[in-house]
C-alpha cells in the first residue's frame, strides 16, 4: 500500500516522510486500498453443503454438510460465529473467549498450553476454526486433521483479510447471507470513520503502546496495529522493522510522539504512570497531556468489533471527532 | 585407634528390606513389571475426559484381541483410548526405558555417576536441531515425523559424533577429555540454541516446549520408528553387560580382565547415543529419568549392570508413565516439569548418601 | 584354583616411543612358581616391561612367550584368563562391596549372556577366603583402609584365576603392617604354584621377600640374581647413583 511504503523509506514514522499533505494522503489511501484489495463480497447464490472451502494458509478442504458442532480456537473466531448467529452450534472454545459473554458457558479446549486433544476428541466436532500465525500451535492443526476432524486456519494480517475471513467463516458455517451483511456493515462504518478522519487537519505521530515492562513494545512498520492507527487518523511510530517487537526509549525520544494511546490500559496502565516515568516528561504528548487510555480488545482483535475500534481509536487520536454513529467508549482509567 | 577401625566398629549391620531384595533381583523386577502394569493401565484409563473402565477394557480387547464385543461406547471415546491415550503410554514406556538404560551406559562408561544421557552435547544438539526445524519454514513431515523430530534426531547423533571427534575419539584418550569435550561442545550447541530462540519469535513458545520435553504429540507413526531403535538399542547395550562391568575399574584393569576397551567403548557409545538420540526425537529433553533412575536401582542391587541395566529399563519405563500420567492430570503440563520436580529432590538425598557412602 | 604357575619367557624384548629406547634386548625366563621382583631406579622401563608381558602394549622387537605359545598369538580374554594384574589402586565410582569387586575377577570366564555360575561363586568365596579378608564381607570398599583395598584386589587378582599373577606397586600407599600382610600373601600364594612377578620401589622389602630380583637401568637388563648378587654396593652406586650406606643393611636379609 502507498502510504505504507512511504512511511517505511524513512525508518520511523516522522512527518518529513510524507511527499503530500495529510488529509489528501489519507483520501488517497483509502482510495487505493477499496480499489485494489479484494474485498470479496458473497455476490453468489449461496450452495448447499457440501461445498469447498480454502483456508487463509491455502489448504483445501470439503464440507459435506452443515457443521453443528463447532470449535472455535480463537477469540476472534467465537465472536465471529456469535455474530454471524452460529452461536448455538459452539461446543467448544479457548480460555480466553470472553465475548460475548455467552461464550462463557462453552466447553474450554485450549489453554496457552495447546489443544486438550482428548477434550476436543470428545465433543465430536465437524468443523474446527483454528488461529493461524503459531496462534494455534501448528502441530495441534496436523494432529487434528490426522484424526480426520476439518480444520479451517484463519489469519488476518491486515483489515482486507479480516472481512475476508468473516466471509471464510460463514461459508464455512453456512452463514454466506449474514456475512455478507456483516462485512457490508463494516465497510460503510469504514467509510465512515474514513470521512471523519480526512476532515481533520492534523495527523499527529501517534505512539500505540503495546506494553511498557520490560522494554517499551511497539507496533512493527506495516503491523495490523499500525494500520489501524494510520486509518484512525495518526502517524504510527513504529519499531525498527518487521522482526522487531520493542523500541529503544531514545528513539522514542526522538520520535518525540505527539500522541500516545495506552494499548495496554486493560492491564492497569493509566496516563498517571506515564507522566511519572523518567524521561518521558519531555514528550509532547505528555506535555500537552495527550496520553489516552484505549480498551485493546475491538482494536487488536481481527473480528466484529474492529470498527468500534477503530472509532475509539480515532477518538483517542482526536479527541474532537464525534463520530455519533459509534457507541461511547467505555471509561478506562478514572483519574485521566 | 586409626580412623578406619572407628569406623569399622561403627559399620551397620546390614539388614532390612532393601537387603533383602539386593539378593532377590528377580523378586524386583517383578515388583517393577507390577509398577509398570498398574500404571499403563491407569494411564490408558484416566485423562482429560472421563471415559468408564468398563469401556476402556472393552474398547482394548475388541481392538488389541480381537475379541467379538459389542460396541457400547461413543466413537469419540475409542478415538482418545486407541489413538491418544494407548499411542502416549507406550512412548512414555518407550521412552522412559531408552532415557535410563542410555544412563546407566553412559555413567558406565563415563565412570561418572553424574553423567546423563545428555552429558557428552547431545541435549544440546537435540534442541537446537529442534529450533532450527521449528524455524525453516517448511513444512514437510517424512514418516509421518515432524521437521524438529527429524532434526532433533539428527542434531543429537551430530553433536556426540563432533565431541567424539574432537576429542581425539578411541584412541587412548581418556574418557574425562570426551566429558570435558561434550562440555565445551554443549556450551556451543547451546549458544546457537539460544541465538535461534531470539530470533524465532512467536515459535518461541513451541521450542520451549520441546525444550521441557512433552508426550503430548505421540502417535502410532512416530512410535513405529522410534521403538525399534530403542528396543534393539536397548537390548544390544543389555548384551554387553559383561564390557561395561568389566569399564568399572578403571581402562587398565578392563583390559587386564580380558575386555576390548577401545571397540567396547566405541559400540556402547554408538548404540547409547543412537537410543538417547530416538529418545529425544519422540519426546523432547525429558531430565532427570536417566539420571536418577540408574542411582536408585544401583542404591539397592548394586552396580552390576547385568541387574542395573533390565532393572533400570523397567523402573525408568514406570517413572515416565506415572510422570506422564500426572502431567495430564495437572493441566498438560510439559512432563519434564513433573520428572524434575519428583527427580531433582531424589538426586539431592542421593547425593548426600553418596557423599557419605552408600550405607543402608 | 591353583594349579601349576605360567612360565613366562622374554625374548630379546626391546620397546620405543619414537625415538625415545624405553627398553632393549631384555632376555627374561621366569619359571613355573617362581617369585620374582622387578627392581630399579625411576625410568628404568619396570612398568614398560610388566606391560608388555601382560599384553598391554605391543613390544617394536622381540617378544613374549607364556608357556611357550607367544604372547601376540593369543586373543585378549585367553591372555586374561592366564594372567591376573593386581591393580595397585583403583577409583570406584560407585559403592561396590567387596565381594562385588571379588567377583569382577571372574570376567573372563564368564558367559557375556548368562553371567557368573556357581563355579564362578565358588571361585570368589575361594579367593576371598585365601587372601584372609573374610572379615571384610559384605563392606563398602570405599570405606575400607588402603590396606584392605589392596587385599580386596588382590583377591580379585585370585578369583581371576590367572597362573600368573603380576603386581605394580602393589605397597605404594600402605603403611608397614599392610605391607608385611601383602608380601606375606604372596610368598603363600607362590608357595602354593602360582608364578609371582612384581615390581616394587622399596628395596628392603623386595630383598627379603623375593628370592630373585632383577635389577633394571635404562631399558637394559642389569642385573639378575639373588637379592645379595644383586643389589650390591656397586651396583647401588652405580644404578641408582647412591652412597651404598643409605640403604640399610642387605646382606643379613637372605630370601626365605
Amino acid at each position: 500500500m502507498e502510504v505504507r511504503t512511504v512511511e517505511q523509506a524513512s525508518g520511523r514514522c516522522v512527518s518529513r516522510g510524507f511527499l503530500l499533505a495529510p488529509a489528501t494522503t489519507l483520501a488517497l489511501a483509502i482510495a487505493l486500498i477499496a480499489g485494489t484489495t479484494p474485498w470479496v463480497h458473497a455476490a453468489e447464490a449461496i450452495e448447499a453443503f457440501p461445498r469447498t472451502i480454502v483456508d487463509d494458509e491455502g489448504t483445501t478442504l470439503v464440507l459435506d454438510a452443515q457443521p453443528q458442532r463447532v470449535v472455535s480456537l480463537s477469540p476472534a473466531n467465537t465472536e465471529i460465529a456469535f455474530a454471524l448467529g452460529a452461536g448455538d452450534r459452539l461446543v467448544g472454545r479457548t480460555d480466553w473467549d470472553d465475548y460475548p459473554a455467552a461464550a462463557t458457558a462453552i466447553t474450554p479446549v485450549a489453554s496457552f498450553t495447546g489443544v486438550d486433544m482428548e477434550q476436543l476428541v470428545a465433543l465430536e466436532p465437524d468443523l474446527v476454526l483454528a488461529a493461524g500465525n503459531f496462534f494455534t500451535p501448528p502441530d495441534d492443526i496436523a494432529r487434528m486433521r490426522e484424526l480426520g476432524f476439518p480444520v479451517v486456519v484463519l489469519y488476518a494480517p491486515d483489515i482486507p483479510t479480516v472481512l475476508t475471513d468473516i466471509e471464510l467463516i460463514g461459508a464455512a458455517l453456512g452463514a454466506d447471507e449474514a456475512a455478507a451483511q456483516m462485512t457490508a456493515a463494516m465497510e460503510a462504518q469504514f467509510d465512515a470513520i474514513g470521512e471523519a478522519v480526512s476532515a481533520v487537519e492534523t495527523r499527529p505521530r501517534t505512539f500505540y503502546q503495546v506494553g511498557s515492562e520490560p522494554e517499551i513494545y511497539a507496533p512493527a512498520p506495516g503491523s495490523f496495529v499500525a494500520d489501524m492507527v494510520t486509518f484512525a487518523g495518526g502517524d504510527p511510530i513504529t519499531t525498527a522493522d518487521a522482526a522487531a517487537w520493542s523500541i529503544p526509549l531514545e528513539e522514542l525520544l526522538v520520535a518525540d510522539p505527539e500522541v500516545i494511546i495506552l494499548g495496554d490500559a486493560n492491564y492497569g496502565v493509566c496516563p498517571g504512570d506515564v507522566a511519572a516515568r523518567p524521561g518521558w516528561n519531555d514528550m509532547t504528548a505528555v506535555v500537552t497531556g495527550a496520553v489516552r487510555p484505549v480498551d485493546d480488545v475491538p482494536v487488536t482483535r481481527p473480528g466484529p468489533r474492529l470498527m468500534q475500534g477503530l472509532a475509539a481509536l480515532a477518538r483517542a487520536i482526536h479527541p474532537e471527532l464525534e463520530l455519533a454513529a459509534f457507541p461511547p467508549d467505555p471509561p478506562l482509567c478514572q483519574d485521566g | 585407634m586409626t580412623t578406619t577401625d572407628l569406623l569399622r566398629e561403627h559399620a551397620p549391620v546390614r539388614q532390612g528390606t532393601f537387603e533383602a531384595l539386593r539378593h532377590r533381583p528377580v523378586v524386583l523386577g517383578l515388583i517393577g513389571l507390577v509398577t509398570l502394569a498398574v500404571a499403563v493401565v491407569a494411564g490408558i484409563g484416566l485423562g482429560s475426559v472421563f471415559i468408564a473402565p468398563g469401556d476402556t477394557v472393552a474398547i482394548l480387547a475388541r481392538e488389541l484381541l480381537g475379541l467379538p464385543v459389542t460396541e457400547t461406547w461413543a466413537s469419540a471415546h475409542q478415538t482418545i483410548v486407541m489413538e491418544l491415550r494407548l499411542p502416549r503410554v507406550l512412548t512414555a514406556l518407550v521412552v522412559g526405558t531408552g532415557l535410563s538404560v542410555a544412563g546407566v551406559t553412559f555413567q558406565g562408561l563415563l565412570r561418572n555417576p553424574l553423567a546423563d544421557p545428555y552429558v557428552l552435547g547431545t541435549a544440546s544438539g537435540a534442541a537446537l536441531g529442534a529450533a532450527i526445524g521449528v524455524l525453516l519454514p517448511i513444512q514437510i513431515a517424512w514418516l509421518g515425523l515432524g521437521l524438529a523430530n527429524i532434526f532433533a534426531f539428527i542434531g543429537a547423533l551430530a553433536a556426540i559424533a563432533i565431541v567424539y571427534r574432537v576429542a581425539g575419539g578411541g584412541g587412548r584418550s581418556t574418557m574425562t577429555s570426551i566429558l570435558l569435550t561434550g562440555y565445551a561442545v554443549g556450551s556451543m550447541l547451546a549458544a546457537g540454541l539460544s541465538l535461534a530462540m531470539y530470533l524465532s519469535g512467536s515459535q518461541l513458545r513451541q521450542i520451549f516446549f520441546y525444550l521441557l520435553g512433552s508426550l503430548a504429540g505421540s502417535d502410532w507413526q512416530s512410535l513405529a520408528i522410534g521403538l525399534p531403535v530403542i528396543a534393539i538399542g536397548s537390548i544390544l547395550i543389555m548384551s554387553r553387560a559383561r564390557s561395561l562391568n568389566g569399564l568399572l575399574l578403571g581402562d587398565d584393569t578392563a583390559l587386564h580382565l580380558g575386555v576390548d576397551v577401545r571397540r567396547e567403548r566405541a559400540i556402547l557409545l554408538a548404540l547409547a547415543s543412537l537410543v538417547t538420540a530416538a529418545a529425544v526425537a519422540l519426546a523432547g529433553l525429558i531430565g532427570f529419568v536417566g539420571l536418577v533412575v540408574p542411582h536408585v536401582v544401583r542404591l539397592v542391587v548394586g552396580p552390576n549392570a547385568r541387574l542395573v541395566l533390565p532393572l533400570s529399563a523397567i523402573f525408568g519405563a514406570a517413572f515416565l508413565v506415572w510422570a506422564d500420567l500426572g502431567a495430564r492430570i495437572t493441566g498438560e503440563l510439559p512432563v519434564g516439569i513433573i520428572t524434575a520436580v519428583i527427580g531433582a529432590p531424589i538426586f539431592v538425598v542421593l547425593l548426600r548418601r553418596y557423599r557419605t557412602g552408600y550405607q543402608l | 584354583m591353583s594349579g601349576p604357575g605360567l612360565r613366562v619367557d622374554v625374548e630379546a624384548l626391546g620397546l620405543r616411543y619414537g625415538r625415545t629406547e624405553v627398553l632393549s634386548g631384555i632376555d627374561l625366563c621366569v619359571e613355573a612358581g617362581e617369585r620374582l621382583c622387578l627392581v630399579g631406579p625411576n625410568g628404568a622401563g619396570k612398568s614398560s616391561l610388566l606391560r608388555c608381558i601382560t599384553g598391554l602394549t605391543e613390544p617394536t622387537s622381540g617378544g613374549v612367550r607364556l608357556d611357550g605359545q607367544r604372547l601376540r598369538d593369543l586373543e585378549r580374554a585367553a591372555i586374561a584368563r592366564s594372567i591376573s594384574v593386581v591393580p595397585s589402586q583403583v577409583d570406584l565410582p560407585f559403592s561396590m562391596r567387596v565381594e562385588e569387586v571379588v567377583r569382577l575377577g571372574r570376567l573372563p570366564h564368564e558367559n557375556p549372556f548368562t553371567g557368573a555360575t556357581p563355579e564362578d561363586l565358588q571361585a570368589v568365596d575361594a579367593a576371598i577366603t585365601r587372601v584372609g579378608i573374610d572379615k571384610l564381607r559384605g563392606r563398602d570398599v570405599q570405606q575400607l583402609s588402603m590396606g584392605e583395598r589392596q587385599l580386596v584386589l588382590v583377591a580379585m587378582a585370585v578369583a581371576q584365576g590367572g597362573r600368573l599373577i603380576v603386581l605394580d606397586e602393589p605397597t605404594v600407599h600402605l603403611d608397614l603392617r599392610h605391607q608385611v600382610e601383602v608380601m606375606t600373601l604372596l610368598t603363600r600364594l607362590s608357595a602354593g604354584g602360582l608364578t609371582v612377578l612384581a615390581v616394587l620401589h622399596d628395596l628392603p622389602l623386595a630383598a627379603h621377600f623375593f628370592p630373585r630380583l632383577v635389577l633394571l637401568d635404562e631399558g637394559r637388563l642389569v642385573a639378575d640374581g639373588a637379592p645379595d648378587e644383586v643389589l650390591s654396593a656397586e651396583r647401588i652406586r652405580d644404578v641408582y647413583r647412591v652412597d651404598p650406606r643409605f640403604v640399610p643393611a642387605l646382606a643379613a636379609s637372605g630370601a626365605p
